[in-house]
C-alpha cells in the first residue's frame, strides 16, 4: 500500500514540481510543516527516495506548500510567510477558484491559458532534448531515474491535454462561460477519460488521473494576474466566512493534525428557507430537483433530459479534506470555542442542529397538540406516528415500535408500559401496524426526496464558502478515489462512495450538463 | 353437653382440624354456638356463594387468608367499593349483623391484612377499578387468580400489578391482556414465582421474553395456547428456578426452542408440550438429556413417532414418573425400551398406534409400579392385556379403556380380582362389557369414577352390583346406556350418596320415578340428563327440591317438562351455577322465573325456546342481567332484542354466545 502510494506522491510531484520547475523553494519549507500532513502518509517514505535522487526531491517537497494551499486555503499562509510569491500565490489561487463561478469568460483568460500551454511545451521540449543530450555522457545513471524521466514526460503531456480540453471546455456554448467551469469540470471529464483509460486496462490512466491536481496549481500563477485585481468585488459577499475560516485555520492548529477542517456558518445562513435561485425570475426553492421543474417553465432549453437530470454528487469531493461545521451559537457544545467541541458532519446537520437546539419551536402538532417542533420535517415525522400505534413507557418515552419499547423496559428498572386510553386496542394496533407500512414507504420516499435538498444545499453552500477549491481528483475513477482514500480518509461516507460510482457510469455529456447547472446555480447565488 | 364443655378450645381445634369434608365442618359449626365459634376462629379459607353476607363473613373469620370469590355472582367495582369501605354496609342485613362474633368496634378491614390468597376466578363484572382497589387494599396479597374473566385486558393487568408482593398470578383466558398488560405485572411484582397465561392470546415473544427477564423467581409458568415462538424458549431458558413449564398448544414452538429448553433452566421438573405440532423426538431428546431430575414429561399429540433414542433417554431420567406419548407411533420394541423406566408411575398412551397386547405385557413386566394407565382408543388390545396389567400392576389407581372393543366381562373380572385400589375406571364405549363384568368390578371399592357411556349391553342389574358395594362412587357416565332404567337410580341413590356428577342423557327409560330417587342425593352437584322424554315436571320438581347442591343442570331436549318443574326449579334450585334448557318446553313466564329466581345462575344456555317470545327473552335477560355471565341465544334474536339489554350485558361483563 505504501508503495502505492508513494508512487502516486511522487507522481503528482513530478507533475507538479515540473512544469513550475521551482528548484529552491523545498528549502524555504520549515521542516515542521512537512509532518504536519498526515494525509500524506507517505510522505517520510517519499523523503527517503528523494535521498536518492535530488531532482524529484524537489518536486517532493515541493507539493507540501502547495497542497495546503489548494487544500486549506486557510492554513496556506502561516507556513511560507518568509516567500511572499508563493503566499501570493495561495491566495490568488483561491481567489481564482472563487471567481472561478462568479466572473465572466472572458477571450483574455482564454489567451492566458493557450500562451501557457504553449510554453509548457517548450518546457517538455526542452527536457526531452537534455534527455537526449544526457543520454551518452552519464552511463552510470540507474535505469530507474530514466523510467521516471520517461514517466515525468508522459504526466507533462497528459497535464497539457488536459488543459487543451478544459480551455475547449470553457469554449462549450452549454457552459456559463465560468471560470470555475473551465477549470474543473472539463478536468472532470478528463478524468472520466481517465477512468475509462484505466477501465480498459492501460497505464496511462493512472498518471492522467495523478496528475490533475498538479494541473490547478499550474495554472495558478498565470492566471492570477490578472484576476487579482477584480476578484475582491466579486468575493466581497462572502468576506465574511473567508475571514471566519481564517480564524479557523488559526484554531486548527491546535487540534489534531489534519483531522478536519472547521466551517461556520452565520446564523442568518443557517436559516434562509431557501437555497436554490432561480436565475432567471429569482424564485427560491428549497430542492434543487424542485429547481430544475420550476427551470423548465422558462425555456425549452431546459427540458432536455440532461437538463432535468439530477447532477450527480461531487462525489468525494471532500477527498482531500474532512469538512466540520461548527455552530455559531457561542457556548454550545457545537460550537468551536466550546472545550469539548464536537463538531456537525453536514450543513443539514449545522441546520438541523441549530433549529433544533437555538431556535423556537414554532411547529405544533396539529393532533396532541403538545408536541412542538423547529425543524418541520421532525414535525412530519412526527405527525405521521402522533396518536397511533404509539408505544409509550411509563417514563413519558415514546417508542414507533413495540419490542423497541419493551428493549427499553427491560434495561431501565421500574418502566412500564403505559396503556393508551382507548379501549378498542385490538382494531387500532391493527390498523396502526397498516399504517406503520405505509409510512415505512412515505419515509422511504421522503428522505430519499429530502436527500436531494440536503445535498445540494450543501453543495451550495459549500460553493458560497469555499469556491471550488475542492481537490478535482475527486471527480475521477474509481482508481483515483481508491489511491486518495489511502491518504486517510476513512470517514468518506458510503453514499458519497456510492454516488461518486454512479457518477462514473455517465459520460462526458452528463458531466458537461453538471457544469452547466452548478454553473448558473452559484452564480444566481451569489448575484443573491 | 357437660362433657363437650369441658373440652378446652384447644382441644375442639385439633378436633375440628381433623374434619375432611365440607359438609362436615358444616355439621360442625351447626352443633353450638361455641363450636361455631372455633370455626370461625380456626378456619383459612372461605369461599364465597353469595356477595350479601361477604361482609359480614370477613368480619367473622379473623384468620383468613383464602377468599374464593368465583362462585360467588355480582362481583363487581360497586361491590367492591362498599366491601372496602370502613362503614356500615348496605348488605348488612341486621340479623347477620347481629350473629357477628367480632368484638365491637374492630376494624372492620382487618381481613385484608390477613388475606393472602384471592380467587377471582370468571369475575367478570370486575372492572380494573375495582381490581385496583383490592389490591392495593390486600397489601400482603401473594396470590390472586383472575381467571376466565374474558374480558380482562391490560388495565386489569396494570391494576393486577399493584401487588407488589405477589407470588401467584393465574390468568387464564384474560382475553384482553397483550403483552403490554403482561410488562406491567413483570415490572410490578418482581416476587413472581407461578404466572398462568394459558389462553391469554394476545401475549406473544415480547412479553414472555420481559416476564423471563423481570421475574427470575419464576417456578412455574404456563403458556399454553399462546402463539409464542422459540424466542420464547430461549427467554425461559434463562430462569434459573423454573420447575414447571407448560407448552400446551403451542404450535410455533419446534426442536430448536426445545435446545434452547435442554440447556437451561437446570430445576425444571414438570414439561407439557402436549398438541406441540412443530416438536419431534429430537426435540424431547434435548430436553432429556438437559434434565436428569425431570419427573414428569407430557408430549401427548405432539409426536408422529417415537423415535428408540428418546426412549432410551427416559431411561436414564430416574425421577421420571409420568410420561405421556399419546398419538404417538409406537413399537413393540419402544415398549420395551419403555419399561426399563421402573420409576414410571403414569404413562399415557392414548390413541398410540401400535399399542398391541405383547407391547403392553412388555411394558408392565418392567413399570410395576404403575397407577395411571392411559389406553384411550387402544383398539387392538385383548383381555389378554389387561390380564397382564392388572397382574403386574397392582397398585393401579386409573385406567382409562375407552374405545377399546375387544375386552369383555375377563378384563373386569382380572381387575375386580387384582386391581383392588382402582379408583377410576373408563369403559365409554366398550361395547363388549356386561352385567357380569360389573359384578366382578365391584370388587373395587375404592372406584369414585366411573364411565360407562355408550355401553349399551349394561342394565339395572349390573349397576345395582355396583352400587350395592362401591359407595366411594362420585362421578358416573351413563350416557346413552339404553339398558338403564329407574332401577339403576333407586340403586345409586341408596348406595352411592356420595355421588356429585351423574350423566343420564339419551337414557330413554328414565321416568319421574327416577328422578325422585336423584332427588335423594344431596350431594349431586352436577346432573346431565338430555333427553329424557319420560321426564315431566314432577320429576324435576323432586330432583330440585331433594338436590340442594345441584349446580349444574342440562335438561337439553327434556320436551315433556311443563311450567310447574320450572317453577320448582326456580323456587328450589337455589345454587344452580349453568343451566341448559335448550329445546324445552319453558313458558315466557317459567323462563322469567327460573332466570330472576336462581340468584347464584352464572351460565345459561337458552336455544329453541319455542314457546318463549322476544319479549320473555328480553324480561328474563333484565331479570338477570347483573349476575348472568354467559348466556347462549339463537342467532335471530341478535337484532330482536333491544340494544339496551345487549349493551347492559356486555358492560357487565357477559358474554353473549349466539348460536
Amino acid at each position: 500500500m505504501d508503495l502505492k502510494m508513494d508512487l502516486e506522491e511522487r507522481l503528482r510531484a513530478e507533475t507538479w514540481g515540473k512544469p513550475s520547475s521551482v528548484n529552491d523553494l523545498p528549502q524555504r519549507v520549515p521542516p515542521d510543516r512537512q509532518t504536519q500532513f498526515p494525509n500524506f502518509a507517505s510522505h517520510k517514505n517519499l523523503q527517503k527516495r528523494e535521498d536518492q535522487d535530488p531532482s524529484i526531491s524537489n518536486y517532493g517537497m515541493r507539493i507540501e506548500p502547495s497542497f495546503s494551499e489548494f487544500n486549506r486555503p486557510s492554513e496556506c499562509q502561516p507556513p511560507l510567510p518568509s516567500n511572499p510569491i508563493s503566499q501570493d500565490r495561495g491566495v490568488q489561487m483561491n481567489d481564482i477558484l472563487q471567481l472561478g463561478k462568479t466572473q465572466e469568460w472572458d477571450p483574455k483568460a482564454m489567451l492566458n491559458n493557450l500562451s501557457f500551454l504553449e510554453q509548457k511545451i517548450h518546457q517538455l521540449q526542452e527536457l526531452v532534448h537534455a534527455i537526449v543530450g544526457r543520454r551518452g555522457p552519464v552511463l552510470g545513471r540507474p535505469d530507474e531515474l530514466v523510467a521516471q524521466q520517461q514517466q515525468l514526460i508522459t504526466a507533462d503531456l497528459t497535464s497539457i491535454i488536459i488543459q487543451l480540453i478544459s480551455t475547449a471546455g470553457s469554449l462549450l456554448p452549454s457552459v456559463k462561460n465560468s471560470l470555475s467551469s473551465a477549470s474543473t469540470p472539463p478536468i472532470r471529464q478528463l478524468g472520466q477519460l481517465g477512468g475509462i483509460l484505466n477501465n480498459s486496462g492501460s497505464g496511462i490512466g493512472l498518471d492522467s488521473n495523478l496528475v490533475l491536481p498538479s494541473q490547478g496549481g499550474s495554472k495558478v500563477p498565470d492566471q492570477s494576474n490578472q484576476v487579482d485585481p477584480m476578484d475582491q468585488s466579486a468575493i466581497d459577499n462572502l468576506e465574511d466566512h473567508e475571514s471566519k475560516d481564517d480564524e479557523d485555520g488559526d484554531e486548527g492548529e491546535n487540534l489534531p493534525p489534519g483531522s478536519f477542517e472547521i466551517l461556520q456558518l452565520e446564523k442568518e445562513e443557517i436559516l434562509a428557507p431557501h437555497t436554490h435561485f432561480c436565475t432567471i425570475c429569482g424564485k427560491g426553492f428549497k430542492r434543487d430537483a424542485n429547481l430544475r421543474m420550476h427551470m423548465r417553465g422558462h425555456g425549452d432549453e431546459y427540458k432536455t433530459p440532461a437538463a432535468l437530470a439530477k447532477p450527480h454528487k461531487e462525489a468525494g469531493s471532500e477527498m482531500m479534506l474532512i469538512k466540520r461545521y461548527s455552530c455559531p451559537y457561542a457556548g454550545c457544545k457545537r460550537n468551536k470555542d466550546h472545550k469539548k467541541f464536537q463538531p456537525l458532519k453536514t450543513i443539514l446537520c449545522v441546520k438541523n442542529h441549530y433549529k433544533r437546539t437555538h431556535c423556537d419551536k414554532s411547529y405544533t402538532c396539529s393532533r396532541c397538540n403538545t408536541k412542538k417542533f423547529s425543524v418541520i420535517a421532525d414535525l412530519k415525522t412526527h405527525e405521521k406516528h402522533c396518536g397511533k400505534d404509539k408505544w409509550l413507557c411509563s417514563c413519558g418515552t415514546t417508542f414507533s415500535r413495540k419490542d423497541k419499547l419493551f428493549g427499553h423496559i427491560t434495561l431501565f428498572q421500574g418502566h412500564t408500559p403505559a396503556i393508551p386510553f382507548d379501549e378498542n386496542k385490538g382494531g387500532l394496533s391493527l390498523q396502526g401496524e397498516h399504517n406503520e407500512d405505509t409510512n415505512k414507504v412515505g419515509n422511504v420516499s421522503f428522505s430519499f426526496g429530502s436527500s436531494t435538498p440536503s445535498s445540494g444545499g450543501v453543495q451550495n453552500i459549500m460553493e458560497d464558502v469555499k469556491g471550488n477549491v475542492d481537490d478535482p481528483s475527486s471527480f475521477f475513477s474509481p482508481l483515483s478515489f481508491e489511491a486518495s482514500n489511502f491518504g486517510g480518509f476513512n470517514e468518506f461516507t458510503r453514499s458519497a462512495f456510492d454516488d461518486s460510482e454512479g457518477a462514473f457510469s455517465f459520460l462526458l455529456q452528463a458531466s458537461c450538463n453538471y457544469t452547466q447547472k452548478n454553473g448558473g446555480q452559484s452564480s444566481s447565488n451569489n448575484l443573491e | 353437653m357437660a362433657s363437650l364443655e369441658s373440652l378446652t378450645e384447644d382441644l375442639l381445634v385439633r378436633i375440628y382440624k381433623g374434619l375432611a369434608s365440607d359438609a362436615d365442618r358444616k355439621s360442625w359449626r351447626l352443633v353450638c354456638r361455641d363450636f361455631h365459634r372455633i370455626d370461625a376462629l380456626t378456619r383459612s379459607s372461605l369461599r364465597v356463594l353469595r356477595v350479601e353476607f361477604l361482609r359480614s363473613l370477613l368480619a367473622n373469620y379473623p384468620r383468613l387468608d383464602t377468599l374464593d370469590l368465583s362462585v360467588c355472582p355480582r362481583i363487581d367495582d360497586g361491590a367492591v367499593a362498599v366491601l372496602l369501605t370502613s362503614r356500615g354496609s348496605p348488605w348488612a342485613f341486621p340479623r347477620a349483623a347481629a350473629s357477628s362474633l367480632s368484638p365491637p368496634g374492630r376494624d372492620p378491614l382487618a381481613w385484608t391484612r390477613g388475606l393472602r390468597k384471592l380467587v377471582l376466578s370468571r369475575s367478570t363484572g370486575l372492572g380494573h377499578h375495582g381490581l385496583e382497589q383490592v389490591i392495593r387494599a390486600c397489601a400482603y396479597l401473594e396470590s390472586v387468580d383472575v381467571s376466565h374473566c374474558c374480558g380482562f385486558g391490560d388495565r386489569e393487568a396494570a391494576a393486577l400489578s399493584c401487588g407488589a408482593r405477589l407470588r401467584e398470578v393465574k390468568m387464564d383466558k384474560c382475553l384482553g391482556v397483550t403483552d403490554v398488560g403482561l410488562a406491567k405485572i413483570a415490572v410490578g411484582c418482581g416476587r413472581l414465582e407461578k404466572v398462568s397465561l394459558k389462553w391469554c392470546m394476545e401475549i406473544g415473544d415480547l412479553g414472555v421474553d420481559l416476564l423471563c427477564n423481570k421475574c427470575v423467581d419464576l417456578k412455574f409458568l404456563d403458556l399454553s395456547y399462546l402463539k409464542v415462538t422459540n424466542d420464547s424458549l430461549q427467554s425461559i431458558g434463562s430462569l434459573p428456578k423454573l420447575e414447571v413449564l407448560a407448552l400446551v398448544g403451542c404450535s410455533l414452538i419446534d426442536d430448536t426452542g426445545l435446545q434452547f429448553l435442554g440447556g437451561g433452566c437446570p430445576l425444571l421438573r414438570v414439561i407439557d408440550m402436549s398438541r406441540c405440532n412443530g416438536i419431534s423426538s429430537c426435540g424431547l431428546v434435548s430436553v432429556a438429556k438437559g434434565h436428569e431430575g425431570l419427573v414428569q414429561l407430557n408430549a401427548s399429540y405432539s409426536l408422529t413417532e417415537c423415535s428408540s433414542i428418546l426412549l432410551r433417554c427416559f431411561k436414564d431420567l430416574k425421577n421420571l414418573n409420568a410420561i405421556k406419548i399419546d398419538g404417538a407411533r409406537v413399537s413393540d420394541s419402544a415398549f420395551k425400551a419403555l419399561s426399563n423406566c421402573t420409576s414410571l408411575v403414569e404413562i399415557g398412551l392414548g390413541k398410540c398406534i401400535g399399542a398391541t397386547n405383547l407391547g403392553l405385557m412388555r411394558l408392565v413386566s418392567g413399570c410395576v409400579n404403575l397407577r395411571v394407565l392411559d389406553l384411550t382408543c387402544c383398539h387392538s388390545i385383548t383381555d389378554a392385556a389387561i390380564f397382564a396389567i392388572s397382574d403386574s400392576c397392582r397398585n393401579l389407581t386409573c385406567l382409562k379403556l375407552e374405545s377399546c372393543n375387544m375386552i369383555t366381562e375377563k378384563s373386569l373380572y382380572y381387575l375386580g380380582s387384582f386391581c383392588l385400589l382402582l379408583e377410576e375406571l373408563d369403559l365409554t364405549d366398550c361395547g363388549g362389557i356386561n352385567d357380569t363384568g360389573l359384578e366382578y368390578l365391584s370388587n373395587c371399592l375404592e372406584l369414585s369414577c366411573l364411565k360407562l357411556a355408550l355401553c349399551p349391553t349394561i342394565s339395572d342389574k349390573g349397576l345395582g352390583h355396583i352400587a350395592s358395594k362401591c359407595r366411594k362412587i362420585c362421578e358416573i357416565d351413563l350416557y346413552r346406556c339404553n339398558g338403564i332404567g329407574d332401577d339403576a337410580l333407586a340403586a345409586l341413590s341408596s348406595g352411592c350418596k356420595k355421588l356429585r356428577r351423574l350423566n343420564l342423557s339419551y337414557c330413554s327409560d328414565v321416568t319421574d320415578r327416577g328422578m325422585e330417587y336423584l332427588g335423594q342425593l344431596e350431594e349431586l352437584w352436577d346432573l346431565e340428563m338430555r333427553s329424557l322424554f319420560n321426564v315431566t315436571g314432577v320429576g324435576l320438581m323432586a330432583l330440585a327440591a331433594g338436590c340442594k347442591r345441584l349446580a349444574d343442570l342440562d335438561m337439553k331436549y327434556c320436551e315433556n317438562v311443563d311450567d310447574s318443574g320450572f317453577w320448582a326449579l326456580a323456587y328450589y334450585a337455589r345454587n344452580l351455577r349453568q343451566i341448559n334448557l335448550s329445546h324445552c318446553n319453558i313458558s315466557n313466564m317459567g323462563l322469567c322465573m327460573v332466570m330472576s329466581n336462581l340468584t347464584r345462575l352464572q351460565e345459561a344456555k337458552l336455544v329453541h325456546l319455542n314457546k318463549v317470545t322476544v319479549e320473555g327473552f328480553e324480561l328474563a335477560l333484565r331479570t338477570c342481567w347483573v349476575r348472568i355471565k354467559k348466556v347462549k341465544l339463537l342467532a335471530a334474536l341478535r337484532f330482536k332484542l333491544s340494544s339496551d339489554v345487549r349493551e347492559t350485558l356486555h358492560s357487565r361483563g357477559c358474554k353473549i354466545r349466539w348460536d
